[in-house]
């Protein structure tokens, strides 16, 4: 216990050392402004970021990119709540109650709601990763190749069921990435594979540049194909958080922060399903169900702590498995690794300073984004204006410098058109992307992972379903994926109230 | 949940559904496509000399990915032949909507990527995308004003150019193409 607090001190020490805690104010206002824009996403926000940081110092870069991820998620309720458009997938379910609110004159107010639920959210999430994350790493080292294996599986399994609404389309997209992290030379006999003779695809499709095509050149076709965004919709009132807010709705805030952080540390499913989670838990329990829907601060709070607590909850299976909680961390893990941070099960043991460091970094994202969320709302609104015909070739152009930065290689640059226009057709197709960037990232993991499996146990199989941590997690995969299929679905329904009829006739 | 937001959410499926015939037509793309991935892996060596088993042969894996995108995709044709993928004029039409625009943003963006990019210094490339892409999507906007709308987006477009530059290569000290 003094160890770890003697480390967080340590890790805030750290970000306060030669003024690196200054790059935490400009990198949380661009991802605010990231996040508040229409079309521009947390994950593409981070992805161009991540070209800045090549030349910092790695500690100072990994909190540059938390504190855009962080900004990212909460900018977007600016925009969900002022234009009744999210700007952040994330921020869905803030135009529920958040512009209803601001229709009715409360928009300031609505924003307080948003910024103390966001701030409360990201605190609780931070603290469950600095208590769970030394626990779950411990726990991993214990993984060998079988368990892997069935962790990269287990994320594209439930990524895909839960992601996009459709299973099998979010399966064929997992897959789709798992295909794209194969292509290149593999790591035994150094055979490249899929390369037909280039050497540009024998040293394989770079991550970020297929991040940056997926979720910046897809995106800003997306948003050209789409109607223009209409004027701001309120008058700004007073954005002063209330602490009767904090105190009414306390149950709320600590619900919304555990299931945000729970659904963070799922791998891949990020803060859209978490804010819509926290919100259907905190609508079913509510004594004010009937506001829910029309201006209710109570879904407001929790739809924001929920997405916030989600930003900590993500990092923690990247810190503890590699195996990114979200499509934002999931670049943060692929930036992570670019400045030569190896995140995974070994970190706990060869430098646990840096989970607490990254905590650290996320109290203080955390702080400074509660600063802006009292100072910056009229200059946000102005943000909000600029129209897209001026904007998208602006993005257009980062993701193009984003996608040739790190290798220096024209061919990125095409692989980033390529990933941009499949990325389009697939989300028109209503294929989810977050499976498709987990496959992508777990790729390699899952490759490498069942190749060894299958070389130490000379090409036995059992070995993956009769290790005890292996089976829990093959069995629990299996049942994620029976549980999708339709007709599973209802069978499971038809016989649990078969069982709730059985009950109350015996009772 | 309300009606509104059961339709917003991931959860339920955010937008529309496509057509059947959509869904039809790219369960055999990807068909072709985890097929043809299964064909080139069994084509791969398995370095059965090197590894004595054939347990590290490189095809495994991408073979296993290709097998499962074949069978998925054959689950989704089903799936579309049920829901009446092989009825005639089942097209999505929304997909169409729009489709001027996009055309021109994404033709703008390759040949901006793929063309000018690598041939003309890096910020005479941008400035002149972001003139091309902005002149052109307001141009629409009707002939007042245009003059004006025509300057500002050569100021947008020469000022991108050298914040880019100035940002990325002198300042934060990235390479640029």
């Amino acid at each position: 216990m003094l160890d770890a607090l003697g480390m967080l001190g340590a890790g805030f020490g750290h970000a306060f050392q030669g003024g690196v805690v200054l790059h935490a104010f400009w990198a949380t206002l661009v991802g605010i402004i990231i996040g508040a824009l229409p079309g521009l996403t947390a994950t593409m926000g981070v992805a161009l970021l991540t070209t800045l940081t090549f030349s910092m110092a790695h500690s100072t870069a990994i909190l540059v990119l938390i504190c855009v991820y962080v900004g990212a998620i909460y900018g977007g309720s600016r925009s969900a709540i002022l234009l009744n458009i999210p700007g952040t997938p994330a921020s869905a379910a803030s135009t529920l109650d958040g512009f209803p609110l601001a229709r009715q004159g409360l928009a300031g107010r609505a924003m307080g709601i948003s910024t103390t639920g966001s701030w409360m959210g990201t605190l609780f999430g931070a603290l469950c990763l600095a208590v769970l994350a030394p626990a779950v790493g411990e726990f991993a080292l214990g993984f060998q190749s079988y368990e892997m294996f069935w962790v990269a599986m287990f994320g594209i399994v439930i990524a895909g069921s839960l992601s996009g609404g459709d299973p099998l389309k979010g399966y064929i997209a997992g897959f789709l990435g798992l295909f794209v992290a194969t292509v290149g030379q593999e790591a035994n006999h150094a055979y490249p594979r899929f390369a037909f003779g280039s050497t540009d695809l024998a040293g394989g499709l770079g991550l970020l540049p297929v991040l940056v095509g997926v979720f910046g050149v897809a995106e800003v076709l997306n948003s050209m194909r789409g109607p223009a965004v209409q004027a701001v919709a309120s008058k700004i009132d007073s954005i002063l958080p209330r602490p009767s807010d904090v105190l009414r709705y306390w149950r709320t805030i600590f619900r919304s922060g555990a299931i945000g952080t729970f659904i963070g540390a799922m791998p891949g499913l990020g803060e859209d399903i978490a804010a819509w989670t926290s919100y259907a838990a905190a609508k079913r329990v509510s004594a004010e169900r009937e506001k829910f829907g029309k201006g209710s601060v109570e879904g407001l709070m929790a739809a924001e702590t929920g997405e916030s607590a989600c930003v900590p909850g993500a990092i923690i299976p990247v810190l503890t498995l590699a195996v990114p909680g979200s499509a934002p961390a999931a670049v943060l893990m692929a930036a992570m690794m670019i400045h030569g941070l190896n995140p995974g099960p070994m970190l706990a043991i060869s430098s646990p300073e840096f989970i607490y460091q990254i905590v650290a970094m996320l109290i203080i994202a955390d702080m400074v984004k509660l600063f802006y969320g009292l100072v910056l709302v009229r200059p946000l609104l102005w943000v909000l204006l600029i129209p897209r015909e001026r904007l998208m070739p602006v993005v257009f152009v980062l993701c193009t410098v984003g996608a040739f930065a790190i290798t220096s290689r024209l061919f990125d640059i095409w692989v980033m058109l390529g990933a941009g226009l499949v990325g389009f057709v697939l989300r028109e197709l209503r294929f989810p992307m977050a499976p498709l960037v987990l496959g992508i990232v777990l790729g390699d993991l899952l490759d490498k992972n069942l190749l060894r499996g299958l070389v130490l146990s000379n090409g036995d199989i059992t070995p993956f379903f009769t290790r005890p941590i292996s089976a829990v997690l093959a069995a629990v995969t299996l049942l994620t994926l029976l549980l999708s299929i339709p007709a599973v679905q209802a069978g499971w329904g038809r016989g649990r109230q078969a069982l709730q009829r059985r009950l109350r006739r015996a009772g | 949940m309300s009606e509104a937001d059961t339709a917003a959410s991931p959860l339920a499926g955010e937008r529309e559904p496509v057509s059947p015939r959509a869904d039809l037509i790219t369960a055999a793309v990807l068909l072709a496509f985890g097929l043809g991935v299964v064909a080139l892996s069994l084509h791969m060596p398995t370095f059965v000399e090197q590894s004595g088993t054939g347990l590290t042969a490189p095809g495994i894996v991408p073979g296993f990915h290709g097998t499962v995108i074949a069978l998925l995709s054959i689950l989704l044709g089903l799936r579309a032949v049920r829901r009446g993928g092989l009825r005639a004029g089942g097209a999505g039409g929304s997909a169409r909507k729009d489709l001027g625009r996009l055309s021109i943003a994404a033709v703008l963006g390759v040949i901006y990527a793929a063309v000018l990019v690598g041939r003309l210094s890096f910020w005479l490339a941008t400035a002149l995308f972001v003139f091309a892409f902005t002149a052109i999507f307001e141009w629409p906007r009707g002939p007042q004003g245009r003059i004006r709308r025509l300057l500002e987006a050569a100021a947008i477009a020469l000022g991108t150019g050298w914040a880019v530059v100035l940002v990325f290569e002198k300042l934060f000290f990235v390479r640029l193409p």
